[in-house]
């Protein structure tokens, strides 16, 4: 059996910025015109991965974490300080023609699209600069054009459109050369949820079609979620986990949560003795119980209490990956 | 591979009518501009047939000329490049195959010939009110300011770049910008001759860029230089075009690997 190279390698990855800092007030102001103070910031700390080619993969990690940060060296736009990358066996940062034409780089909160005329204009500036040839833009366009239902917005000013619909052309334009691999950096961000579902199934489907590799980053788990079945967590320039998002749970999640439905009242304080009482509203009351104790427990409450219904779940992903931020940031 | 300059020639000449007030009030302003001068000019020569060694028909000449000059070598799109550099505004075109350098060069050339399409419409308007005598040069004159007004348009694109790359190291691109702005104004020939001044500051000007981005081209245009002052000329524009185009590109180079991609 042929053995196949990652499509995304990275080795060792470091990227520190120099920072100037300032004292607060006029005062601090004048002081920084004779003498300035510089920090480094360690953007990207000795992070390593690999990516197969169709892989999802879900960038997870707080603001400043150093998400965008690995994109954008993925991208040949920052040369890192240390560290090696490869993407589709090119280095980014040699910005080899090869290489671009077969990525995209889609960052929710920068636009490529021209602003001052309609999106159809900067499509087709994108056709001619990835030397599209006429037959395959036009099936290109007119598929992402119907998938994402935007026919009827080509030809108005793009400051015109709405936040939903600037996103939608702004994939389209980052799509229309058909890359293979795919750098999203919060596609979602500030967009309504029916909007975030659209572009998430869009997302979805091109990766099905077209076996691209793709890279999301999001502040919204759903995102994740529906579309990663891989993350790899950033926290700090660190890397603190990667692999399946559902191995998170089994590394990360200490409790389980126990949810009921009583047929009588049973005070608070007899809830307590079974574990944390996150929720108390006759009929209902949820439980948060150590995971090794939450069948035990389950049982207890079952022949101790007048339980009609009872439940246990796995605490949500958010839940969980906010609990590792914070033991992180404790520790 | 010609295809994607042109079609970016095309969309930069769009932009520019986008706003099609803004756009008319701009011209408004430079048409304005030019009626002073030559409004001042006529009342001074009023009295004499000769001012600092130019008659009336050579300095209204040279008042309409400058003007066309200044549309074509002066005006220009990169203005803001360092504040695109700054904010990361240039990464979308960092990540396209397509060479930024010929790029700006392409946006910045489609939006010299929007002013000079304008300029020539207006200075036709204006040459039937002020009636001004052009003597035209030879036919080998003319191919040589042609000549000479391209490198002028090269050396004035290599400055745009060279100020753009301040934005790789610091914000604070606007303040030597304005004094550059001024600087130009004062020692490129487009408020007034440069042979008005003293020869001894006449000299030092020469070596700088400055006086090759219009002065010269408007000295020749008229007539008014030696066959040995041509040859030193364009050996001037030469020297200018190569050195500021190394100190671009090397400093370009060096401002990407410094580049910082800001924003999100």
């Amino acid at each position: 059996m042929p053995v196949t190279q990652p499509l995304i390698r990275v080795s060792h990855l470091k990227k520190y910025f120099k920072v100037y800092k300032k004292e607060p007030g006029l005062l601090g102001s004048l002081q920084s015109l004779w003498q300035r103070q510089y920090e480094e910031v360690k953007a990207v700390d000795d992070v390593s991965f690999t990516i197969e080619q169709g892989e999802i993969v879900g960038f997870i990690g707080q603001n400043g974490a150093g998400k965008t940060t690995t994109l954008k060296t993925l991208s040949g736009l920052l040369y890192p300080t240390a560290g090696e990358v490869s993407v589709l066996g090119f280095n980014p940062w040699d910005r080899q023609a090869a290489f671009q034409k077969q990525f995209a780089l889609v960052m929710g909160q920068k636009n490529q699209l021209w602003w001052d005329l309609p999106p159809m204009e900067t499509f087709l500036l994108n056709q001619a600069i990835y030397e599209i040839p006429e037959t395959t833009f036009r099936q290109t366009l007119n598929k992402l054009v119907e998938i994402l239902d935007v026919a009827e917005i080509l030809k108005i000013q793009v400051r015109k459109l709405s936040l939903g619909q600037r996103m939608k052309c702004e994939l389209i334009a980052a799509l229309l050369h058909n890359p293979k691999v795919l750098f999203l950096d919060e596609p979602t961000i500030g967009l309504d949820v029916v909007m975030q579902k659209v572009l998430r199934d869009f997302i979805k489907t091109y990766n099905q079609e077209f076996k691209a590799t793709i890279i999301l980053t999001s502040h919204y788990m759903d995102d994740v979620k529906e579309l990663c079945k891989r993350a790899i967590i950033i926290d700090k320039g660190h890397k603190i986990f990667d692999g399946q998002l559902k191995d998170i749970i089994d590394k990360y999640a200490r409790n389980k949560i126990i949810s009921l439905v009583l047929s009588q009242k049973v005070s608070r304080k007899d809830l307590e003795k079974f574990g944390e009482l996150k929720e108390s509203e006759f009929p209902k009351a949820t439980l948060l119980v150590p995971r090794a104790q939450a069948a035990q427990v389950a049982s207890r409450l079952l022949t101790s209490l007048p339980v009609e219904d009872l439940n246990i779940e796995e605490p949500p992903i958010e839940a969980i990956i906010r609990e590792v931020f914070q033991t992180k940031a404790g520790s | 591979m010609f295809k994607k300059y042109w079609t970016l020639f095309l969309i930069s000449w769009q932009v520019g009518l986008a706003y099609p007030l803004s756009f008319a009030l701009w011209r408004f302003r430079r048409v304005l501009t030019t009626v002073m001068s030559l409004t001042v000019w006529s009342v001074i020569f009023g009295q004499q047939t000769s001012v600092f060694g130019y008659t009336q028909a050579q300095m209204m000449g040279y008042i309409f000329l400058v003007s066309l000059l200044q549309g074509a070598i002066l005006a220009t799109s990169l203005n803001s490049l360092a504040g695109d550099i700054y904010s990361g505004t240039i990464s979308q075109l960092l990540i396209k195959p397509v060479s930024i350098l010929k790029y700006l060069a392409i946006q910045d050339l489609s939006d010299k010939l929007k002013n000079v399409t304008f300029i020539i419409l207006e200075t036709i308007g204006l040459y039937f009110f002020f009636r001004p005598e052009f003597v035209l040069p030879s036919l080998s004159v003319f191919g040589l300011f042609l000549g000479w007004v391209v490198l002028a348009i090269v050396i004035h694109f290599f400055i745009e770049i060279l100020f753009g790359t301040l934005g790789f190291w610091s914000p604070q691109s606007w303040g030597p910008k304005f004094l550059f702005f001024m600087v130009v104004e004062a020692t490129a020939g487009t408020l007034f001759p440069l042979d008005i001044l003293p020869a001894w500051l006449q000299k030092g000007l020469y070596l700088t860029p400055f006086p090759y981005l219009s002065y010269a081209q408007t000295q020749l245009f008229l007539g008014r230089l030696k066959q040995s002052e041509m040859v030193i000329n364009s050996i001037g524009l030469l020297f200018w075009t190569v050195v500021l185009g190394w100190a671009a590109m090397v400093i370009w180079r060096k401002g990407i690997h410094n580049y910082s991609a800001a924003g999100n």
